[in-house]
C-alpha cells in the first residue's frame, strides 16, 4: 500500500524530464450523444468523444519552462512540429500522449518566484497509461 | 398514383412533428368583400411528417438509406409503420386499423407517404449517425 504525493510527481516531454515542476494536473472527460426517443421516459445516451487536457506550474529556475514555452511563445508560427509527447508520472505510473500545448503564462511578482503555467491538449488517443 | 414502394423502416424517432394539411378548397370574394368557400374534396392532402432520428447506428440509418433508394427517391409512396408514430398513443389510436380516428395510416382516407426531399444523413462520430426525414402525406386514388 502506497500513498503518492507530490514528491513522487514527474512532468517528462519527448523523453526529457521537466525540472521544478511546482505541479500538474489532467483531466478526461467523454461527451455522452443522447439516444433517447419518443416512447422512453429516461434519457439514454452512448459514448462520444473523448477530451484530455491538462495543466502543469514550472519554476522559472534557469531554463526549466523554457521548452515548454517556446511552443507557443515564439517568433515563428505554431506548427504541428509542436506537437510534444508529454508524460506526467507519480511513482511507476504514468499518463503519456501527444499534446499541444494551448496556453503558456509566465508571471513575474513582487516576493513570488517567478512561475510558468502552461495548459495542454491530448490529441488523440494516450499512448501510454499505468493507473 | 405512382408505384407503391415497402414500407418506411419501423424505427422510433426522437422527435417528429406533423402538420395535418388541408382540404381542396377554393375561396371566392366578391367586390363587395364578401367571401365565399367551396370545398373540392373531402380528403384533407399535403399532411407533412417530419422525422428525426438522432445518434442512431450506423446500421439503422442504412435502413433508411435503401429505403429511399428502393421508394426510387421522392417518386414512390409508402406506408408508414406503428414505430414512427409511436409516443402518442392515444393520438394516434387506432393507427393500424380503418378507423375514423385514423390520423395517419392510408385507410380510410387513401393517405400514403412520399418522401417530401431527399433524407439527410450526418455523421456524428464512429458508427452514429443523425438522420432527418420529411415525408409529405398524398391521396391514393
Amino acid at each position: 500500500m502506497t500513498y503518492y504525493s507530490g514528491k513522487d510527481g514527474t512532468l517528462t516531454y519527448n523523453g526529457t524530464q521537466v525540472a521544478k515542476v511546482s505541479n500538474w494536473s489532467i483531466s478526461a472527460t467523454v461527451d455522452t450523444l443522447e439516444t433517447t426517443v419518443l416512447t422512453e421516459s429516461d434519457r439514454s445516451y452512448v459514448p462520444g468523444l473523448r477530451t484530455i487536457s491538462g495543466s502543469a506550474t514550472v519554476f522559472y529556475y534557469d531554463n526549466a519552462p523554457v521548452s515548454l514555452l517556446e511552443r507557443v511563445v515564439k517568433t515563428a508560427v505554431v506548427s504541428e512540429s509542436d506537437i510534444l509527447v508529454i508524460k506526467l508520472g507519480w511513482g511507476t505510473k504514468l499518463i503519456q500522449g501527444s499534446c499541444i500545448i494551448t496556453s503558456a503564462e509566465l508571471s513575474c511578482a513582487v516576493g513570488e518566484v517567478m512561475q510558468a503555467s502552461i495548459q495542454f491538449q491530448f490529441t488523440g488517443a494516450p499512448t501510454g497509461v499505468t493507473l | 398514383m405512382s408505384t407503391a414502394g415497402p414500407n418506411f423502416p419501423n424505427l422510433v424517432p426522437t422527435a417528429r412533428s406533423m402538420s395535418p394539411g388541408d382540404f381542396a378548397s377554393k375561396v371566392f370574394r366578391s367586390q363587395s368583400g364578401v367571401e365565399s368557400r367551396v370545398q373540392y374534396g373531402n380528403k384533407a392532402f399535403d399532411k407533412t411528417i417530419d422525422l428525426e432520428y438522432s445518434n442512431i447506428t450506423e446500421t439503422d440509418a442504412a435502413l433508411i438509406h435503401d429505403h429511399y433508394l428502393a421508394c426510387n427517391g421522392t417518386l414512390y409512396y409508402f406506408g408508414l409503420p406503428q414505430k414512427p408514430k409511436s409516443g402518442n398513443e392515444t393520438f394516434h389510436v387506432n393507427d393500424e386499423s380503418t378507423s375514423a380516428s385514423n390520423r395517419y395510416s392510408a385507410a380510410p382516407f387513401g393517405l400514403r407517404y412520399r418522401y417530401a426531399e431527399p433524407p439527410q444523413f450526418n455523421s456524428v462520430k464512429s458508427g452514429r449517425m443523425s438522420v432527418t426525414v420529411k415525408l409529405i402525406g398524398v391521396l391514393d386514388s
